[in-house]
């Protein structure tokens, strides 16, 4: 009785200490992820009705490559102002691991997804705005902005114009090989936003962190 | 003299380039034949002379009849071209005649230099006939890829839409960036274009599969001729083609570009000879979707089968982690409800 009183005790001390709520996904970053967000389900939507019109008849195939091709400029927008934004406030640092660090944080993590979750342990990593991702998230979103999303957006692009942009895709292999990349990584993002969304619902509760991508501000539990 | 009727006693005259006649309103109106075009004519290559179109000159006295008479009777081409002109009656082209304007055959196809339209790539063809007089940028906006389908699909093709309608392939000089020339292709091969296919189709099936395509690339490379292969949209040489009307073109973009599309089950390896005639092999549909059809990719229409399983495959595996994880989560709801009231 004591030691859970202790434990209450200490938990109060943290939380009056330390505020409740911190300023964790400033206005620039919200606004891309959530314009993001719904270009991508969008893309998505019509990404399938493109590859497979024999399946899906969502739109005509005319409007949904029409849609298409709109919200990928969209898209395109808003990693200038993901890049922008990054990049002009110094911030593109929470996306680079700590070499020295990496490794034991990626297992701690790994860890906790896998079993310490299920026991209730404490998330090993702590949202600050210093220290936005944990080094699983650092991983995957550095592949995600840096390779996989320039990758789609350029390959996208050429696949707008097909003859416009003939001598690049001619140095890539050919609209096949352009298109191939295209689509593998049309997958990815599917398969990503899955997880991504699943992954959401891991906070303190299971709307705490869609919550905080609205208000800008993470509860700290 | 009676009875002009080769080709080199019409010639003897008409090969003159300045020869021309006074036409209304002081219009010229040239009566010059190049022999060396008229020489590689469909034509002039079936043993048409020039008296079994022009019939009214089948007979002519030298002797007072030259110059002949400057109303020669018009020409017409449905005399043996009975079906052609049969699916012209109904075309918008004909209708137009009535309107002031006159679209004879000849309008398309040339006076005396009618040639073989196989061998032509769909730029060449298009130039020779629809975009004599139409301009495609001006009405084909809301055609995604506008450009792209300009280039390998021909007008035709949406246009007539009851035409028959194939792939052809030809071979692309990468090293020489331009198209293969048959001569080119036979030196590589050692063969000859009567024995090609034999070489080729080892199964004896009379169709290229994949695999024998494979065999037939890596030969080449060997051969260090480095090609990759195009392909385009074309209709079939029939008179159906002529069938083209307002309101009928087919803008449903689902025709084409889905898997099911009968666009594509006629695949055709084209050789091309310098008198634009050619032979074609019959190819397997597979082979639009190996990597060495990579200039010609259709949405849809020649997708690659294998990725869509990768797809799948990728987006199930994170459903069933998701799942996974889910289960779990759920099954151990108690374990931390008694954590957090430890807490």
């Amino acid at each position: 009785m004591q030691q859970q009183a202790r434990k209450l005790h200490i938990h109060s001390v943290y939380t009056a200490e330390h505020p409740k709520k911190m300023y964790v996904h400033p206005a620039p970053v919200r606004v891309w992820h959530w314009v993001n967000a719904v270009s991508f389900v969008l893309l998505i939507v019509t990404g399938l009705q493109i590859r497979f019109a024999e399946m899906f008849s969502f739109f005509s195939l005319e409007e949904a490559v029409r849609i298409h091709n709109y919200v990928g400029f969209v898209v395109i927008g808003a990693y200038a102002l993901w890049v922008s934004f990054y990049f002009g406030t110094g911030k593109i640092r929470l996306y680079f691991p700590n070499p020295k660090t990496f490794i034991p944080d990626a297992i701690r993590q790994t860890k906790f997804y896998t079993s310490g979750y299920f026991k209730g342990e404490k998330n090993p990593h702590t949202m600050t705005p210093d220290h936005k991702f944990n080094a699983l998230q650092q991983k995957a979103y550095l592949g995600i902005m840096f390779l996989f999303l320039p990758a789609q957006m350029i390959t996208g692009l050429f696949l707008w114009r097909i003859k416009g942009f003939a001598n690049y895709i001619d140095i890539l292999g050919g609209v096949k090989i352009v298109d191939t990349v295209h689509v593998v990584l049309f997958f990815f993002f599917s398969a990503f936003l899955v997880a991504h969304a699943y992954l959401a619902t891991l906070g303190h509760t299971p709307l705490a962190h869609f919550k905080a991508m609205f208000t800008g501000y993470e509860d700290h539990h | 003299m009676v009875g002009a009727t080769e080709n080199s006693d019409c010639l003897e005259c008409h090969s003159d380039a300045g020869l021309s006649r006074a036409a209304s309103e002081g219009i010229k109106h040239e009566l010059f034949v190049d022999s060396n075009r008229f020489k590689h004519s469909v034509h002039n290559i079936n043993g048409i002379g020039c008296v079994d179109c022009h019939s009214d000159l089948a007979t002519l006295n030298f002797d007072n009849e030259v110059p002949h008479s400057t109303s020669a009777e018009p020409v017409s081409c449905d005399n043996c071209h009975d079906a052609e002109a049969r699916a012209y009656t109904n075309s918008v082209h004909r209708k137009a005649s009535g309107k002031g304007i006159n679209i004879p055959c000849y309008a398309c196809h040339e006076y005396h230099y009618t040639s073989h339209l196989d061998a032509n790539s769909v730029l060449e063809r298009e130039n020779a006939f629809c975009l004599k007089c139409h301009n495609p940028g001006k009405f084909h906006d809301w055609l995604p890829q506008k450009e792209t389908h300009f280039a390998f699909v021909e007008c035709t093709v949406c246009h007539a839409p009851d035409a028959p309608r194939h792939i052809n392939l030809r071979f692309f000089d990468l090293v020489n960036n331009r198209f293969l020339t048959t001569p080119e292709l036979m030196t590589a091969m050692g063969t000859t274009p009567a024995d090609f296919l034999p070489l080729v189709d080892r199964n004896k099936d009379q169709v290229i599969n994949a695999g024998e395509f494979d065999d037939m690339v890596f030969l080449l490379r060997q051969k260090d001729v480095r090609v990759t292969v195009h392909g385009e949209l074309v209709i079939e040489l029939q008179p159906s083609v002529h069938h083209v009307n307002r309101g009928v073109a087919n803008r449903e973009c689902e025709q084409c570009h889905v898997p099911t599309s009968p666009f594509f089950e006629e695949v055709r390896l084209t050789l091309a000879e310098p008198d634009r005639t050619t032979t074609h092999s019959n190819v397997e549909r597979a082979v639009l979707e190996s990597y060495h059809v990579s200039h010609f990719y259709a949405l849809g229409g020649t997708r690659i089968r294998l990725l869509d399983k990768i797809g799948v495959g990728m987006i199930a595996a994170a459903a069933a982690v998701v799942t996974i994880h889910l289960l779990a989560r759920i099954a151990t709801i108690p374990n931390r409800r008694r954590e957090h009231d430890e807490l």
